[in-house]
């Protein structure tokens, strides 16, 4: 079956993809923005993450893991057994008709498969090479081991999670790997363009999947850089200056809210929260004009003026449910937001509005499942998802047939030589 | 010989009308890679960032942020006043100059000066915009404020985060703000490489919320595939035992995480193949994780043993029993003894030690770059290096309006008395 998507603004490059969890991601956005992106796997047992959990009704499977559902969607499959000498020259033919080839081996260990740059580039000099690594290509750590939580632990993110209390703490869902895929793609595209601008010369990626964690620590390097202070793991609070200072999260009715930003009952945007407090008898003292200028100034208040003020808010939003506080306090021009579970987010409205979500069809199972929508509109060339990820090997008779020209033969003599 | 190589983003020019966190991250890479990007702000209303510190000696002042400067490398800084009379039609012709224009206002805001994509298209046929506010162009959301701190709660981080037993605490920082502009660029950069090709310039309707979604792994299929609501467990993860965030005696933490066989051989080996290693509930990688608390157990009652701070090196007790020395580690120390034996370990690092690590120097990461207010400060690089045409940060952040003369003047062409003008007459406050 084929993966028309001519719309994208990527229509008409192709993509190889080698990739394990650093770089799935990245060239499944390529493949929504409409390059024909092919996932090469080893024959037989398939790539590595088909093993990944959690499985469709919790069977595993080699097509039922939802990881490889969500990270693979809308490519195409081959196999193709790189440590034979006829795989590596498939490979080699597969490069010359390919624009970007994402690998994701440790250092100098793709040289042995053909993936390295040097080997890629004499097959296809205009080829761009995206090498997705722990700690990039060179460097005292570049043979280090890294797994999603060292990533965001020697990345320094970490550090900047969790409670004081309790110590450092990962979100559940991988945001290491998240980073080092979503900063290759924009590596990905940096380089194809320079390509284009350079008379297509292709060059070497070389993306660490620390440095793409440590973009993200807000304005904690900074904050180290020049006031010498270390920023740290706040729990309900936010930590300005290493201090824990203004609580953000409170419960409601329902769940839980956030109130910080622009307006919560502490800082200098609070004036409307207050004005609401006060309609509904529940500010507690707070409506006064001396109340008011204290409370907008935040670092005079005791540690009982402090907890009063807390419990206040605590007060007002546990008797709600927060969509209604949410909803309220944007009115009011407060940046309220709740927090919203997996089931929250597919049942929003606001994404139903923008009619987010697509249905992918499942043939193999007879099927179909809501996956996420449009990371991005574009208005003139539109992302789109291509269907389901794909079986082991699914498209070998199409790419290495129709692409590569070799005839049900030559194809059944590669399988034969355990090669695809 | 081979000619030089260009920059990817030499010759296009920006007007960066973002703000905050988001836009600034995706104008950095097109700055930091070649582009001529102009920061077009207000001096009435500063950017949000120049107005929330760090701040050099303490001292607030819109020039003195190193929150702005960071993602502002690479930048040229105009001012205009899009209240006078002629700060739109000023905006208007150098968006005529322009080839992207980026911006993260609520939506309406750019209509609302004649600077919305009709508009600007009327001056510039083939312009790229993207407007990358928090929940996107339409719908019931479309005008809600707010930062990454509570995007985050929204788009799933929060109900991620925390321990099982206590509320969903989210990341500690604005943390959607440092993953959605990585889409946006992405999907920017390929509509440049589209507008190359065809010349056709287009509209990009970015929300941050659709891009964030896309951060979360299966927790959104795991539940319309499997109806399962994935949650917060800590620092474990549903495929790997050990897996966790364990304390060393300098009071720092490290963590480790053992998904094969092969690493949990290799931990074995690192521990010195200790006996509980061998109990029959630890053979098999579903039994371990049935038997996690046990092993954090053992690695914490380890590390207590094997751990050392520095700072407090423990008393020799000279009537103790005469035990062979136990082998002691600094954090790095222990981290580096995993290592080396396979297993995938780290130090929690904080912005202190990422500051120090001999990785992150090597890699360049940290730019230092001279700010004429600030002085020398360290700039973020981007995580990936192209071998041929590498980026890099041409120079520090713009104070409020440097580069005034250079837009309004000669690439406007404006004359000096003009500028003078309206200079005088407030349009660029």
């Amino acid at each position: 079956m084929p993966l028309a998507h001519p719309s994208g603004p990527l229509a008409g490059y192709r993509v190889l993809d080698f990739a394990d969890e650093k770089g799935q991601l990245c060239a499944r956005l390529l493949a929504e923005l409409g390059a024909d992106v092919i996932k090469v796997e080893p024959p037989r047992e398939g790539d590595p993450t088909r093993q990944n959990g959690p499985f469709y009704r919790g069977e595993a499977g080699p097509d039922t893991s939802l990881y490889w559902w969500a990270m693979n969607a809308g490519k195409r499959s081959v196999t193709c057994e790189l440590r034979l000498e006829p795989g590596r020259e498939l490979l080699r033919r597969l490069v010359e008709q390919s624009d970007i080839v994402i690998e994701t081996n440790p250092p100098g260990e793709a040289a042995a498969l053909g993936l390295d740059y040097e080997s890629l580039s004499r097959a296809n000099p205009g080829v761009v090479v995206v090498s997705i690594t722990n700690f990039g290509q060179t460097g005292p750590y570049k043979d280090w081991r890294a797994t999603d939580i060292v990533g965001v632990a020697m990345g320094g993110h970490m550090y900047l999670n969790g409670d004081p209390e309790r110590g450092p703490v990962r979100t559940t869902a991988p945001q290491a790997y998240a980073q080092a895929n979503v900063q290759a793609a924009v590596g990905a595209m940096t380089a194809l363009y320079a390509r284009g601008v350079n008379d297509g010369a292709g060059q070497h990626v070389d993306v660490s999947m620390q440095e793409a964690v440590a973009n993200a620590m807000d304005n904690a390097q900074a904050t180290w850089d020049i006031l010498n202070i270390n920023l740290s793991g706040p729990g309900l609070r936010r930590n300005n200056r290493g201090m824990y200072g203004t609580r953000y999260l409170y419960e409601a009715k329902d769940g839980w809210v956030t109130c910080l930003q622009i307006g919560g009952l502490l800082g200098p945007a609070n004036g409307p929260i207050i004005d609401w407090l006060a309609e509904t008898g529940e500010a507690n003292g707070f409506e006064t004009p001396e109340w008011r200028e204290k409370l907008a100034a935040v670092v005079d208040l005791t540690a009982d003026e402090l907890a009063k003020v807390e419990e206040t808010l605590a007060e007002f939003c546990r008797t709600r449910p927060k969509l209604e506080l949410v909803a309220e306090a944007q009115r009011r021009g407060a940046g309220w937001a709740p927090v919203f579970s997996p089931r929250e987010i597919v049942e929003s409205e606001q994404l139903a509005a923008r009619e987010y979500w697509v249905r992918v069809q499942h043939d193999d199972l007879g099927e179909s499942f809501v996956y996420p929508g449009a990371p991005f509109k574009l208005r003139e060339t539109p992302w789109a998802q291509r269907g389901r990820a794909p079986r082991l090997g699914e498209h070998n008779q199409q790419v290495y047939g129709e692409l590569l020209g070799l005839d049900d033969t030559e194809l059944r003599r590669l399988r034969m030589r355990m090669v695809i | 010989m081979t000619k030089k190589l260009k920059l990817p983003f030499e010759g296009l020019r920006v007007a960066d009308f973002a703000w905050v966190g988001v836009g600034p991250t995706v104008s950095k890479y097109l700055a930091d890679h070649g582009a001529e990007v102009i920061r077009v702000e207000s001096g009435t209303y500063p950017e949000a960032l120049r107005r929330v510190g760090p701040f050099v000696n303490d001292e607030p002042g819109v020039d003195n942020s190193g929150y702005y400067a960071n993602f502002n490398s690479s930048k040229l800084g105009m001012s205009v006043n899009l209240k006078h009379p002629r700060g739109t039609e000023l905006v208007k012709r150098l968006v005529a100059k322009c080839d992207v224009v980026t911006e993260s206002f609520t939506p309406g805001t750019m209509a609302r000066f004649g600077l919305d994509y009709e508009s600007l298209r009327d001056v510039r046929p083939d312009v790229l915009m993207i407007s990358m506010p928090l929940y996107g162009q339409t719908g019931p959301w479309a005008s809600y404020s707010g930062y990454g701190h509570v995007l985050q709660a929204a788009a799933g981080y929060n109900h991620l985060t925390g321990w099982p037993d206590g509320p969903p605490i989210g990341t500690g920082i604005a943390y959607t703000d440092f993953l959605v502009p990585h889409l946006a660029a992405t999907a920017l950069i390929a509509a440049l490489d589209y507008r190359r090709r065809t010349g056709k310039g287009q509209y990009i309707d970015f929300g941050q919320f659709e891009a964030a979604v896309h951060g979360l792994g299966t927790a959104v299929l795991d539940w319309t595939v499997n109806g399962h609501e994935q949650t917060r467990m800590a620092n474990r993860d549903p495929e790997a035992a050990p897996h966790g965030c364990y304390r060393c005696q300098d009071g720092r933490y490290m963590v480790l995480a053992c998904f094969t066989e092969k690493e949990w051989e290799g931990f074995r080996a690192a521990l010195g193949r200790p006996d509980w290693c061998d109990l029959e509930r630890m053979r098999r990688k579903w039994s371990r994780l049935e038997n996690q608390k046990e092993i954090d157990r053992h690695l914490q009652a380890w590390l207590d043993d094997h751990t050392v701070d520095p700072a407090r090196p423990r008393p020799v007790d000279p009537d103790g029993p005469d035990l062979p020395p136990i082998q002691q580690f600094t954090t790095e120390g222990v981290v580096a003894h995993f290592q080396s034996f396979g297993v995938p370990a780290g130090v929690v690092q904080s912005p202190e030690a990422m500051h120090q690590d001999p990785q992150l120097a090597h890699r360049g990461h940290y730019w230092k770059l001279q700010h004429p207010v600030m002085g020398e400060r360290a700039y973020d690089g981007p995580a990936f290096r192209l071998s041929k045409t590498p980026g890099r940060l041409s120079k520090a952040a713009p104070c409020l309006g440097e580069d005034n003369e250079y837009v309004y003047c000669e690439l406007l062409g404006l004359e000096e008395e003009e500028f003078i003008e309206l200079l005088a007459d407030g349009a660029f406050e």
